[in-house]
């Protein structure tokens, strides 16, 4: 169904390179701290979709021992990684925004 | 054994915040951060006999392992992240007893904070993999931000804000170019990666975009704005590693990129950044009133001396200047610190260190260290770096060096002219900041054993142009503000932050790319 939309144009690699632009767009435009907490994490929702499918192999297998022709585990287990930062910084600026808007209150 | 040099602070780290959730006595908490402070020292001197180390994690191949080495690029880097470190913990042990004023997270707390940062540091530069390089980055720049929020200083969390989303932003781009060069080296370890690296406009792309992203998080103008007011709101021990040290990792990571892979096509946008960071921030420092945002400033315009190291592809003035900096802007930052805690102040007119002999020498020492006088630290760094330049860019480094000095004459004339109060003081902090001094001119002995008689011509040049600025009454005037201090006025800034890192970005593709 996707693809009737896109025409086959859009793979994985594309739409996240996207995300990323209208991450960095949303950035640039909302002067709002928490709207620009949401673009960040878009944007890098567009770099997990990136990597992650640098690993894929059309038609690959599960990565496990007894399989050949398998995907690439590793661009994955690095985002798990990334992930873990993606969480914390989120959580750091919300709570720096909370703590700015008190002392101003 | 080498990779034990990052774990013992990360486990010292997790042992404090242990003993401060279960109320243990405050000597264990103090004692497991110096063990923690202290410990990697002892991996270090055991492999100092026998450097190159190279070791794969778990005896694994390069090609599934991380590699970690102690070599010629970062042995230096290593050892003055154990020196300074080693002189700030028993710095901030009696800095933090001093500042008794109730914060959010203050004293105990900060010991986690402080250990997080120096694994984070030490896993950075001992690492050959790029992604293992990226996630202690990230436990770096993590506790560093949190260092600067848990500052009492007035504005500290909006600085801490501004220096999360840059560092959140650039981390981003980074990742994405480490994805390119994945799939097209096939590797993250930087060996490997010059094994199978083949110049194609993928990898331009890739070395750009992780160029800009370091670019920001050293703090380099036009990519600097997070740094002036980090540093400077931040408490004077936390100033003195994040100036000392946490800009010193992204330019590791440059110098990972410079001896593994081919920047030779980024050489030009480098330089013009790098002369333009060194004249901007010196400008920045002449109309700056509070004395940390010059010390802060004056980091910006050293991050672009090492910069030109870097643009002239000389990895090895870039480690000694890099080396020196750390040394003497970490021991700037401890002796003004010093003063602000007896004078309650940090505008430089009404701080004074008449009364304090020992300080007062440091100061001096450090402020000529920064400007390259021989035989101090600095002038073996900026030798490296100018037999890389020829023709014009020799007379941009002379200025920039002579622009250095300027703003420190003048700094060095405001310390030294109120009057005495006629009682000497002494404290920990002063001599701490004494012993970084006495380094300072050995290692400048050890490694440039000379005296330039064109030091002098500079001096002289400097004091010239320091009476005519006086004279014009330029010290006494004052950046305007952009920007409100509210949230609205923050959100602003960060649009504009952004909106100039992209388009700083789409410049260099568009010159890579052309």
């Amino acid at each position: 169904m996707i693809e009737s939309i896109t025409g086959g144009y859009l793979n994985a690699e594309l739409a996240g390179v996207i995300l990323l632009l209208i991450g960095l767009y949303g950035l640039i435009i909302n002067r709002d701290l928490i709207k620009q907490v949401i673009s960040i994490n878009v944007l890098s929702t567009g770099v997990f979709l990136f990597f992650t499918s640098l690993g894929h192999v059309s038609g690959g297998n599960v990565p496990l021992i007894m399989n050949t022709d398998m995907v690439d585990p590793l661009p994955a287990t690095l985002m798990l990684t990334t992930l873990v930062i993606d969480v914390a910084e989120t959580a750091l600026a919300l709570a720096l925004i909370l703590r700015m808007r008190e002392d101003e209150e | 054994m080498v990779p034990l040099m990052a774990v013992f602070p990360l486990l010292c780290a997790f042992l404090v915040s242990l003993s401060n959730i279960f109320r243990l006595s405050e000597r264990y908490i103090k004692a497991s951060f110096l063990v923690g402070i202290f410990s990697p020292w002892s991996i270090f001197i055991l492999n100092m006999s026998d450097h190159p180390v190279e070791t794969v994690l778990g005896g694994w191949s390069r090609i599934a392992g991380i590699e970690v080495a102690i070599g010629s690029l970062n042995y230096q880097l290593i050892l003055v992240e154990l020196i300074v470190f080693s002189l700030v913990g028993v710095y901030s042990l009696s800095y933090f007893e001093d500042n008794k004023k109730e914060g959010p997270v203050r004293g105990k707390q900060m010991f986690t904070l402080i250990l997080l940062l120096y694994g984070g540091i030490m896993g950075c530069f001992l690492t050959r993999d790029l992604l293992n390089f990226l996630v202690y980055s990230e436990i770096a720049s993590i506790a560093s931000i949190i260092l600067v929020a848990c500052s009492n200083e007035k504005g500290a969390k909006r600085a801490s804000y501004r220096y999360l989303m840059l560092f959140f932003l650039s981390s981003f781009l980074l990742i994405f170019s480490i994805g390119i060069i994945y799939v097209k080296t096939g590797s993250l370890n930087f060996y490997l990666i010059s094994q199978n690296l083949v110049m194609s406009r993928e990898i331009k792309v890739a070395i750009t975009l992780a160029f800009v992203a370091f670019i920001t998080k050293a703090g380099i103008f036009p990519l600097h704005y997070w740094l002036p007011d980090a540093h400077s709101k931040a408490d004077a021990p936390v100033s003195a590693l994040l100036s000392g040290l946490t800009v010193k990792v992204p330019v590791f990571g440059m110098l990972l990129f410079l001896v593994y892979t081919d920047i030779e096509f980024l050489t030009l946008p480098l330089m013009i950044v790098a002369f333009s960071s060194i004249l901007f921030s010196i400008v920045m420092a002449i109309l700056q009133k509070n004395v940390k945002k010059i010390l802060a400033y004056s980091t910006v315009s050293q991050m672009g001396f090492i910069l030109l190291a870097i643009a002239t592809l000389n990895a090895a003035a870039a480690a000694n200047y890099a080396f020196a900096h750390a040394l003497f802007k970490s021991g700037l930052f401890l002796g003004i610190g010093v003063l602000i805690t007896r004078y309650g102040t940090k505008d430089i007119d009404e701080l004074s260190c008449k009364n304090d002999n020992l300080l007062m020498l440091s100061i001096i020492i450090f402020t000529l260290a920064i400007g390259g006088v021989s035989p101090l630290i600095g002038a073996f760094g900026k030798q490296g770096i100018l037999s890389g330049l020829s023709g014009f860019g020799v007379y941009l480094f002379y200025i920039g060096s002579i622009g250095t000095l300027i703003y420190f004459i003048n700094l060095n004339y405001s310390l030294f002219n109120l009057k005495s109060l006629g009682k000497q003081y002494r404290s920990i902090e002063g001599m701490i900041t004494f012993i970084v001094a006495i380094l300072t001119i050995a290692f400048g002995i050890y490694y440039y054993p000379k005296l330039k008689p064109l030091d002098l011509i500079l001096i002289g040049a400097a004091f010239l142009a320091f009476l005519i600025l006086k004279y014009l009454h330029i010290f006494e005037k004052k950046v305007p503000r952009i920007f409100s201090k509210d949230v609205e006025g923050l959100g602003g800034e960060i649009n504009l932050y952004a909106a100039i890192f992209v388009f700083f970005n789409i410049s260099f593709l568009i010159y890579v790319l052309h």
